[in-house]
């Protein structure tokens, strides 16, 4: 391994089994960087572990066993990487982790099998997993919290098996397996009584999927506290829903003023969704400098960042903002360097579908072994639009629109323009030459457009990729196998050799 | 018992896509409106020279293309009829008018639509936003939605009068065909009953399929039949069902179970009897689309209503419907591949099971499915099971 980005074979890091066999040297200044911040990582995991109620959840959560693979998944999320492109993936990550440590931290606090502080849980407000936390801004004195975000989303990225044995509950009660997985397991852990039990409250949504949808009314069976159903519109481009959206908007409001005794707080609304209008600004830096030859912000540093910026904190953490200013100094430090994201970029793409949980490093695997560099993905690609910070009525408006465009169901849910046509707009204002579909085999939403994908790909003349996965279920379909589809792509039909050919077959099966 | 006069006549015409008396209906200037999914009321498709068309697969096989544009996991309701639109099938329809209901059948339509398997000159496809909730918010954008994707593209495009009078004019029609088939289908509570699941099955399905003025003749013939009808001296069944779950647009599957032992006393789901052929009270005062459309949310029993109250309410309307029925269990069915059904089979066999004490059959089944061999051996096996819980009481 040396100072140069694809210096040496990364495929010696595998070995079969969880761990790898080494870290990966990487020259003497990125290798300390990269160490130097492996240790804050594990310095921010101890201190989360030092608190007395987070000590109790590890033995009381079956999932919690799940994080003891974050440093690996720093690993595995820096692969190959170096310059720019290092700083970027460890400035970004590293944020969403203390935050969700802050988030969980709170959760468990609350949690009466933990630390049980009954006036915080008094507090607490419960949202659904993939629901935009915003209208949360306006309650200042409220705390918005997702109890299935760390019980199934992220566990199923940090181990490929962490969710299996909740998606098995589901389907011993009686849940079809060909259903998507990501609900079925949140379900499955409500049905071994796995979510902490707190809030005053619950608000759950019509999210990602008609089995997402399915999903929350038992769920809210199994919840004892009062739930609302915020019914967000399906054909959500449309002009003639934004009145109903808005009015569910108000409803949900509405709700949470009631059994909260609070009151929405315009100010207070207004002041975050400032601050969530500058994220927004530095996401469109970003984005222009991805349509430059020298992209800074891709992959996972921009996609798992973007999912924690734009649903959960929402405007409400300072240090999101703040990180995002550094990562755009990074960035056009990085861009002014030119700096390339592989040794050699070969292709320019985007990955559209929902991406595979248990393989969030597929990107990562994809610029080593073959030079394909994902530059943006479908989940980030939501609503850019300015939130109205003055205007009440605009406001809620703005505020609905944003709810609609929730991270997956802007794409899922809407119909071929925003699951189709969109694709090909953005393929040419990021200058892409390949599509990496994401084929989730739980996702009837997408699936539908199979043979369309297929046609107008080659109409347009983008070369189409599958990767077939099945979301949190590695069992369906493996890492490998979703590797193998794109070998096959690039051997068959390109005819071309990989970048490091040491990864194109890797046995990661056992791997976290 | 000796056959419904006309029994053989609708079996002939379920087994094709375009039937007969649709054919005469265009022939005589009518517009074909196809429809796909419940959430728009049917009135709203039968307004003054339109006639709506549920569309089904019959006799479906092979679905390859269908499945090579939706994949495999897909609904196999859904690529089947996809299937069909590629064959040819739809190209009568003058128009598709969709809801985005579930995301299954809106790809369907959306394929159709895209690949341009209709080449009627007038065909157009709208896709509507309908509610998942069952509130008055709710109720106020369904209102907005069904004017502007329904009434309004029918008005502006075929010239169909879409005025208070004519909807009035419509529900009318539509209670006419509700109230002969809810009258049909009350023989059905009688200890021997003269009329067969399946024979209703085939009944109530042709009114979907076929233009009304058509079914109206057809049912008021069968209603008279029937009330001299004899049953037979000794019932061929073993228990009482109620059918409940996803669509079912092939009595054959009604059929099957019959002859498992168990008789389908009282259905529910799409393309039955409940709730789809429930009255529409219209009442003098108040907008008839805002009417019509409550009807249709609040009788609505898909399980895409998301909130807790309506999903309550669906558990105590199959509860009331097996007791109005004197059901001995329930069968939840589910086409393969449903989202939809996939969850609520799951939940409300437990509900009913646990908190209702039903004995409950959960299947799920594939779209074509009426000479399944497995299915009839599940079902003749919940049939024995409820026989042996009757006996030990």
């Amino acid at each position: 391994m040396g100072k140069s980005m694809g210096s040496e074979p990364l495929g010696k890091l595998y070995n079969g089994r969880k761990a790898k066999r080494r870290r990966e040297w990487r020259g003497l200044k990125d290798t300390w960087y990269d160490y130097v911040h492996w240790l804050g990582i594990w310095g921010t995991l101890i201190g989360f572990v030092l608190r007395p109620a987070n000590l109790k959840a590890f033995f009381r959560y079956r999932w919690m066993v799940n994080y003891l693979a974050v440093p690996d998944f720093f690993d595995r999320h820096t692969e190959g990487m170096r310059g720019t492109q290092l700083r970027v993936a460890r400035v970004a990550l590293e944020l969403v982790v203390r935050d969700m440590c802050k988030s969980m931290s709170v959760m468990f606090r609350a949690d009466p099998a933990c630390g049980n502080d009954k006036k915080l849980n008094e507090k607490l407000v419960v949202f659904d997993e993939n629901m935009m936390s915003q209208i949360m801004n306006g309650f200042p004195n409220l705390k918005w919290v997702s109890v299935e975000v760390p019980a199934v989303y992220t566990c199923a990225m940090m181990a490929q098996d962490g969710v299996l044995y909740y998606l098995d509950a589901a389907q011993e009660y009686g849940i079809p397996n060909d259903v998507c997985p990501m609900p079925a397991a949140e379900l499955g852990v409500a049905l071994k009584g796995d979510y902490p039990r707190i809030g005053r409250c619950a608000v759950q949504c019509n999210t990602t999927c008609d089995g997402s949808l399915m999903g929350n009314g038992i769920m809210a069976s199994c919840m004892d506290i009062p739930t609302f159903q915020l019914a967000v519109p399906i054909r959500h481009d449309e002009d003639s829903v934004q009145q109903y959206a808005a009015e569910e908007i108000l409803n949900a409001i509405a709700f949470i003023e009631e059994q909260t005794g609070e009151t929405f707080d315009w100010n207070a609304f207004f002041e975050t969704m400032k601050r969530f209008n500058k994220e927004t600004e530095q996401l469109l830096e970003w984005y222009d400098i991805s349509r430059t030859p020298y992209p800074q912000i891709t992959g996972n540093s921009l996609s798992l960042y973007r999912y924690a910026v734009y649903m959960a904190a929402g405007g409400r953490v300072d240090d999101f903002l703040k990180t995002d200013h550094k990562l755009t100094k990074l960035a056009m430090k990085g861009y002014g360097r030119k700096e390339l994201m592989a040794k050699q970029v070969r292709h320019r793409a985007i990955t559209w579908g929902v991406q595979s949980a248990y393989y969030t490093a597929f990107g990562i695997w994809l610029q080593n072994c073959w030079g394909i560099v994902p530059l943006v993905d479908m989940l980030t690609l939501c609503s850019t639009r300015m939130i109205d910070t003055e205007d009440k009525d605009k406001a809620v408006y703005d505020l609905a629109y944003l709810y609609e465009k929730m991270i997956m169901r802007s794409r899922s849910n809407g119909g071929y323009e925003v699951g189709v046509a969109d694709l090909w707009r953005f393929c040419e204002s990021f200058h892409v030459d390949m599509v990496i579909m994401y084929a989730h085999m739980g996702c009837k939403s997408m699936s539908g457009y199979h043979g369309l994908f297929e046609e107008e790909a080659r109409a347009h003349g983008i070369h189409l990729v599958w990767a077939t996965h099945g979301l949190m279920d590695a069992r369906t379909a493996s890492r490998k196998d979703m590797r193998t589809e794109v070998n096959r792509y690039m051997r068959t039909v390109l005819r071309e050799e990989p970048l490091d050919a040491s990864l194109e077959d890797i046995d990661d099966e056992l791997a976290w | 018992m000796k056959d419904l006069a006309h029994i053989y006549e609708l079996e002939n015409l379920l087994h094709d896509t375009y039937n007969e008396p649709s054919r005469r209906a265009k022939e005589n200037g009518q517009y074909a409106i196809g429809s796909v999914c419940a959430m728009i009321p049917e009135p709203l498709l039968n307004l003054d020279n339109c006639f709506s068309v549920r569309l089904r697969a019959p006799g479906t096989g092979s679905m390859e293309m269908g499945t090579y544009y939706m994949t495999s996991i897909m609904c196999e309701c859904a690529r089947a009829l996809l299937e069909r639109a590629l064959e040819g099938g739809y190209g009568y329809l003058d128009c598709i008018l969709a809801p985005d209901a579930c995301a299954q059948m809106n790809r369907c339509v959306e394929n159709i639509d895209k690949l341009k398997l209709c080449d009627n000159e007038h065909f157009f496809v709208t896709y509507s936003d309908v509610p998942m909730k069952s509130d008055e918010t709710a109720l106020r954008h369904y209102v907005r939605q069904m004017r502007q994707y329904v009434l309004e593209p029918l008005a502006d495009r075929l010239g169909v009068d879409i005025s208070d009078a004519a909807l009035a004019r419509a529900v009318e029609k539509q209670n006419r065909i509700n109230s002969l088939i809810m009258e049909i289908g009350a023989y059905r509570k009688e200890d021997r009953p003269r009329i067969t699941g399946y024979e209703f099955a085939v009944l109530c399905l042709s009114t979907f399929v076929c233009p009304k003025e058509y079914m109206i003749s057809i049912l008021s013939d069968t209603l008279e039949e029937l009330k001299k009808r004899e049953p037979d001296e000794r019932s061929a069944y073993r228990a009482r069902v109620v059918m409940v779950g996803s669509e079912i647009d092939d009595p054959a599957l009604i059929r099957l179970v019959e002859e498992a032992g168990a008789y389908v006393a009282a259905d529910c789901y799409c393309l039955g009897s409940f709730p789809e052929r429930t009255m529409i009270n219209l009442t003098d005062d108040g907008d008839v689309l805002t009417q019509i459309c409550r009807h249709y949310m609040e009788q609505g029993q898909c399980p895409r209503f998301m909130n807790t109250d309506k999903i309550r309410q669906r558990h105590q309307y199959v509860d009331a419907l097996a007791r109005e029925y004197r059901a001995d269990g329930i069968i939840y069915e589910q086409i393969k591949f449903c989202d939809y059904w996939g969850y609520e089979r799951a939940y409300a066999g437990k509900v009913m099971r646990n908190d209702y004490g039903y004995p409950v059959l959960s299947v799920d089944r594939p779209y074509a499915s009426g000479s399944s061999g497995q299915l009839r051996t599940r079902v003749q096996a919940f049939v024995e099971s409820i026989e042996i819980k009757k006996g030990s009481r």
